[in-house]
Parts: C-alpha cells; structure tokens; sequence
C-alpha cells in the first residue's frame, strides 16, 4: 500500500472535511431488530450496520454443542448493494477471516462458561460499507450482546488507526483505506484494558507503530462512551440517576 | 431495606470497592465489583447485586413456568419454556410407572399446541431442563389470553408478596397465571376486564426499572392508593378455592432471591 | 427437490382459540380488519452508494432494498433490452429460524415472485437500456435483504423493489471506442407503471389481507396478487392448502382495490407518474 496521491490538504483536512485526530460521526440505536434476543443499528460514518444476536439458544447440529461452555458463533457478511461495486451475495474470504477475528475480538468479553452446551450467534450485516466496517461491526455486535442480557466481563470498542500522508490519523474512511499508507483496526476492552483484536494493512516504522496503536485505543474509548449512551438510553430512558425509593 | 446504595450500571461497570460479597451478575476482579448484565446495581449488607433488565430465561429447579408442547416421542413431550433449552416432560410423571406406549396415548394426553404450567424438576450444565405437572394447579391450561413478557420482569410484575399482581387482578376482576419464564395467562369473564389486565402487565413490563411504578399502575386502574394492610382483605376475583396459587407466588420471589445469591 | 416440512412456529392452542373467537367477530388477533394492511413505512435514499434504495417496514416486517446499474450482457434471446435481476436474501437477523447460507425454496420463490411483478408489468422500459444492441446493455440489479420477518415478507420485499426503482438514478453510460464510459450523469429510471402485490391468506374461510407471521403459521394457503395499469401481471398460490374459485376472484378484487391505495403511496413518495 504506497500512497499515490495527497489525501490531506494544505489545511491539514482529509478527503471528508476531519482532522487527524477527529472520528467520524457514530449513531448507534439499541434494539433495532425486533425477534433477536439484542440488536443494534450503528451508523459510523457512512457505514450503515445491523447486529443482531440470538442466544443462548439451543445447538443445531447437536453434536457441535460443548459440555462446559457456549458455542459463539459470528457472521459478518456484506449485502450486494453495500460496495460501489455489487457484490455476491455469497461469503467471500474476506468475509470468512473478518468473521473469525471478530469472533476473537468479542470472545474475551463473554462469559460462555455460564451456558454450557448452548449456542450464541451474532450476526453482523453491513448494509453500507465506508472504511472501517469491522470494527462498526464489532462495535455494535458488543451493544447487541449486552442487550441481549449476555453475562461479559466488559464491553468491547472497535476503532481504527492509520497512516496517510505520512502521518498517523484517526478512524481511517474508505478512500484512506484504499489509497493511504496503512490501516490498523483495534478491539479494546475499556476497563480491563485489553485489546482483543489487532491486524496491519501497510508499512508502519516502529515509532509510527506506537503512534498508530496509541491513537486506536484513543479512539476506542471515545466510542465506548457512545456504545454507554445508546445502552443506557434504551434501557433507563432520560433518567441517569436512580431514584431512591424504587422498591416498595 | 436499609442502606442499600443502587445504580444503573452496564457490562464492565464497577459497582464499588472493597471486602463486597459478589452476588448474582457481579463478579469480584481485583478489588472491585463488575457488573456483568445492563440492570440495576445493589449494594447491601450481604453483598452486590444486579438485577437484570434483559435476557433470555435460565431455567431454575423449582420454578414455575407456562410451557407450550412442541413434540413428543413415545417416552416425553418437549415442551417449549421460552428459553435457551427445550424441557421434558416425561410420561411417567403423567401416566404412572406402568406407563405403556402402546396403550397410553401421548399425544390425547397433551397435544402439540397445548399450554402447560409445570414446575422445573431437574437442570443443570449437563442436561436438558426435566418437568413434572405432578402438583395442585400445575397441567394443561384451557383457556386465557397469553401474553410473553421478558423473563427479568417476572419478580416486579409478582411484586413483593405479590402486592403488583393482586392489585391487577382485583382492579380487573382476572386471574393472572405468571411463569418464571415470563409466559403470562389471563382469564376472566369480562373481557374489557381483561385487555386493562393485559394493558398494565404490559406497562409494568416497560416500566419495571422506574420509580413510583405502583401508583402509576393504580391510577390506570382507578384504584385509590390504599395503605398496605387493606390490601390483606382481598375482595375479587382471585378464586379462594386456591390459596395456593398465591402462596407460590410469594415463596417464588422469597425463593427465587435466595436462589439468586446463591450463584 | 421439494420436500414437505414442519413448521418452524407452532401456534399454541390459546392463541388459536383467540383467533378463531375474534375472527368470527370479525377482528383478527392484532385488531384488524380482514382487508386492513399493518402500518406501511417507506424510507428512500437509505443506502446512498446504491443507485437507488428503499426501506419499508410493513408491520415489523423490515426489508432494505438497493440498486446497482452496471452493464453487461443482454439475456439470450432478449438482445435488444437491458437486463434486470432482482434478488432477495433472508439475513439470519431476521427470525431465530433462520440458518445462514444458500437461500432455500421459500427464499426463491420470494425473489422469483418479487421479479415477475415487476418484470411482467413491464415497470421499466428496457427497450430504453441498450447500448449496443446484440452485444451490451444496461444490468440493473435489485438486492433485497430481509432484515427482520413478521409475516408477508412477498409484498414487503416488492414495496422494497418498487420504491427503490421508482426513486433511482440511472447513471449514464456512453460507448467510448467500444469501451463503456461513466459520464457521471444521471438521468431518471424509465418508468412505465407502478406494480403493486396484494397478499392474502386463507384461514378457515375468511380472507385476511397481509398476514403476519403468527397468521402465516396458522394459515391454510396463500395467495400473492400483483396489479398494474391494466390488471393482473403475476399471481402466485402459496402453501399446502387450496382456494374455491369464488374466493380467488375475491381476492383479485381485493388486491386490485388495495393495491391501488398502495401505488398512490409509492408515486406521492417518489413524485413518479408511472
């Protein structure tokens, strides 16, 4: 991946108006599809992405259930109009390593050993891709986890870093995805301080490397704080504060 | 109650700090206790809890569900409980030891479709949930209205003592049958009496995390907020001739608390 | 092959009876009439990398449709006409009984279903999307995804089909030394009319017009009707059960009544004239 032409300008403006340091817009909505056991709905720049997640539910086939602990099975697959070009809507390999890593990424979090010889599927579908959509989708498959009432240990947060222009920048959209110098897309967990997903695109020297890493995770905890709005929205509405007498 | 602090908290929040005891949702890391579900955090005397606002239903030996029959072979019915596991019900809890699949017929006993209140007899991480309709009130349910709530409203929807649910079935002249599993079945003669039951279970099942919840209930129901002790002198339509279905109802919420610290 | 099957919902007796009860007063479990339509929700311009798009949510059935023009080559036989292909695919979002992988028969017939209507219509012009006739045309593709299921997924995922049309933009594609060039104009879809599809099932002897997937589950047959301009353009009798003549032409009727309610919808939306 050698860049061919400028992507920020003499302003220090990218292809889409940002700054280096600035995330896209991100809109997640709790709840979106009405049979899963969790959903949500994440907009992350322009990508449009449904999670939804069923379970824990029984195993078919039988014989793939374990005797001590959840099944967790992850789909991420992309819809034919997603792309500029439509795309087949059969599973291509990216979409077959992209659903292994994320089912890496969001594994950690999950406490399986509580359901023992049952099944946890999380669907992911990007119905609009633009850059960056593993870690929108990892990110809102945490959201649906949680509302689906799945015991974890933390949240997981999914952002991205890269570099273009020689510079290390925030949240890579899609035309630094294909024409910039690197992409490094990060699964943090926020308290535990964990990363649970990390792969590089491109050639990062070791300083760029802890520049990229840094800013990743920086980014990760700013869409743990959104990832806590849309829960905490859905479920306790506009009271954020517990009123005492609750129980009588 | 006393002195119990409590919060809304997600997966991953710290609830506090300290020589807490970690209590159902909660896990001790270091020294602080996580939240593990989206609920409402307590912090108590006996430890740190959360209840959960959502999840599927995990079974618990004892409790008492609405199931619905989806198949049988010669030796069980599976039975639908709404949550991650089909249960059983074996026929020897219906037919008896001398049980023959030859001349007991499984099917006109309890038919695919048929609604069933049953009581959880045996689960755990190796098998499958088992059931037993082997109790006063517990066997086919003939008619009602059936409504699916989540399962984490059931203890608010019972109430404490089954407050919440007496002031709905005397309001509206039902009967409320409530599973474990969040199953619900209302039956009455007025129908209006009815679809006002099923309006407030509904609202108690939004509602289940908020403040004053129980006068808000009462004033869709044009009951006056009486002290607790006029409560005592039921008048309606809850039927007499079964006190026990009230009973359980309180021992459930007793036992399903306890059940609950044990984890 | 074709292979009978179990349902996936089994209706519990309760619920059966309730129906039945308020059927024969007239009101089905929902509280509708029998010639009523779930709440009909249609968004435009959802996927804006499509060349056209839709959301509609009928009910809680919620299906997201995208267009993409390419070019390619005519279908045999049909040289001098731009191709189309609609496509549909159940995501396993969308119920718990829905397994991820190749689209079985039901999902098929859906989209083969969803395609006739809109191609035996004749809605868009495709005598109008040839570049090079015999050799290459315009290949409009019409991808459906299903999102979530409650029931009448046929006239949810044609509404899907029908507004995304109705509201794209073509791009317009020119030949350049036997090469095909983007101009980077866009010129509206050809559209000659507005097909709409009208489900109905069959429960006992009553007609129930969009059923939800607790009425599907009760349901003897099924009819999907597709009206445009002149009449009927694609019909197709769904399930295991049968219908009288009598109540097949009272479903036409129907269908032709409510589908007009629905393309006035669609045409005030999309401010199209078909």
């Amino acid at each position: 991946m050698t860049q061919t032409r400028n992507l920020i300008n003499e302003n220090g403006k990218r292809t889409d108006g940002r700054t280096i340091d600035e995330l896209r817009t991100v809109k997640i909505t709790v709840g979106r599809v009405k049979n899963a056991d969790g959903s949500a709905f994440i907009e992350f720049g322009k990508n449009k992405i449904v999670a939804a997640v069923y379970g824990p539910r029984e195993v078919h086939p039988k014989h793939m259930a374990q005797p001590d602990r959840c099944v967790l099975r992850c789909r991420y697959h992309m819809v034919p109009f997603s792309t500029d070009t439509r795309k087949n809507p059969a599973p291509s390999r990216r979409e077959v390593e992209i659903s292994k890593v994320m089912r890496e990424a969001l594994e950690p979090a999950l406490m399986l050993e509580d359901y023992p010889r049952a099944a946890i599927d999380v669907f992911v579908e990007v119905l609009q891709s633009d850059g960056g959509s593993r870690c929108a989708g990892i990110t809102a498959a945490a959201v649906a986890l949680a509302d689906a009432g799945i015991n974890m240990r933390d949240l997981v947060a999914a952002c991205a870093a890269g570099k273009v222009d020689d510079k290390i920048v925030l949240d890579i959209n899609d035309t630094e995805d294909k024409e910039g110098g690197a992409d490094m897309p990060v699964a943090y967990m926020p308290r535990l301080e964990q990363v649970t997903l990390l792969q590089l695109d491109g050639k990062l020297t070791p300083d760029q490397f802890n520049g990229c890493i840094d800013k990743a995770i920086g980014g990760c905890k700013m869409v743990y704080e959104i990832q806590k709005q849309a829960l905490m929205q859905k479920y306790f509405g506009n009271e954020t504060e517990l009123k005492e007498e609750i129980q009588q | 109650m006393h002195d119990v602090k409590r919060r809304y908290v997600i997966p991953g929040d710290k609830i506090a700090e300290g020589n807490f005891r970690p209590l159902m949702n909660v896990i001790k890391s270091g020294n602080a206790l996580i939240a593990t579900r989206i609920g409402i955090a307590e912090t108590g005397r006996d430890g740190v809890k959360v209840i959960p606002l959502s999840g599927v239903y995990i079974p618990r030996v004892n409790d008492l569900v609405i199931g619905k029959i989806i198949d049988h072979s010669s030796l069980s019915w599976e039975v639908d409980i709404n949550s991650c596991f089909s249960a059983h019900l074996p026929a020897q809890d219906v037919f008896g030891r001398d049980f023959s699949p030859a001349r007991d017929d499984m099917g006109k006993h309890f038919a695919i479709g048929d609604m069933i209140t049953a009581r959880v007899m045996a689960f755990d991480r190796t098998r499958d949930p088992m059931l037993t309709v082997q109790d006063r009130d517990l066997g086919k349910i003939p008619t009602g209205e059936l409504l699916k709530i989540s399962a984490t409203r059931v203890p608010r929807l019972i109430g404490k003592r089954g407050s919440m649910i007496q002031t709905i079935e005397q309001a509206t002249q039902t009967r409320v049958l409530i599973g474990q599993n969040g199953i619900v079945v209302v039956t009455g003669r007025n129908p209006e009496g009815i679809k006002l039951a099923v309006r407030a279970i509904r609202m108690v099942e939004e509602e289940a995390h908020t403040a004053n919840l129980t006068q808000r209930i009462k004033m869709l129901l044009n009951v006056p907020d009486t002290p607790p002790q006029q409560e005592a002198q039921r008048v309606g339509a809850v039927d007499a001739s079964k006190p026990g279905e009230i009973e359980s109802t309180i021992d459930e919420v007793e036992e399903e608390l306890e059940v609950e610290e044990e984890k | 092959m074709s292979a009978s099957k179990r349902s996936t919902i089994i209706v519990e007796h309760l619920r059966k009876q309730q129906m039945w009860d308020g059927l024969a007063r007239g009101k089905r479990l929902d509280g509708r009439d029998f010639n009523e339509q779930r709440p009909l929700e249609i968004e435009l311009d959802v996927i804006k990398k499509a060349n056209g798009s839709a959301r509609v949510k009928l009910g809680d059935s919620e299906v997201v449709a995208g267009v993409k023009v390419e070019t390619g080559e005519p279908f045999e036989g049909l040289e001098n006409k731009g191709a189309l292909i609609v496509s549909a695919e159940v995501l396993p979002t969308a119920s718990p009984h829905v397994e991820p992988g190749p689209p079985d028969e039901d999902v098929v017939e859906l989209a083969r279903v969803v395609d006739r209507g809109v191609r035996e219509s004749e809605m868009i012009d495709l005598d109008q999307l040839v570049l090079v006739p015999g050799k290459t045309v315009y290949t409009i593709f019409v991808d459906c995804s299903i999102v979530n299921a409650d029931g009448n997924l046929f006239d949810a995922t044609s509404y899907a089909v029908v507004a995304s049309l109705l509201s794209a933009k073509l791009p317009v594609f020119e030949m350049q030394d036997d090469k095909v060039v983007d101009t980077g104009n866009t010129q509206p879809m050809p559209i000659t009319t507005v097909p709409v599809s009208i489900t109905a099932a069959r429960i006992g002897d009553y007609l129930l017009i969009d059923p939800n997937s607790e009425e599907e589950a009760c349901m003897d047959a099924r009819i999907t009707i597709t009206t445009a301009d002149e009449g009927f353009c694609a019909i197709q009798k769904g399930f295991t059960g049968s219908f009288t003549v009598d109540q097949i032409k009272k479903a036409g009727e129907t269908a032709r009544i409510k589908g007009e309610a629905v393309r006035a919808r669609l045409k005030e939306l999309t401010g199209k004239n078909g």
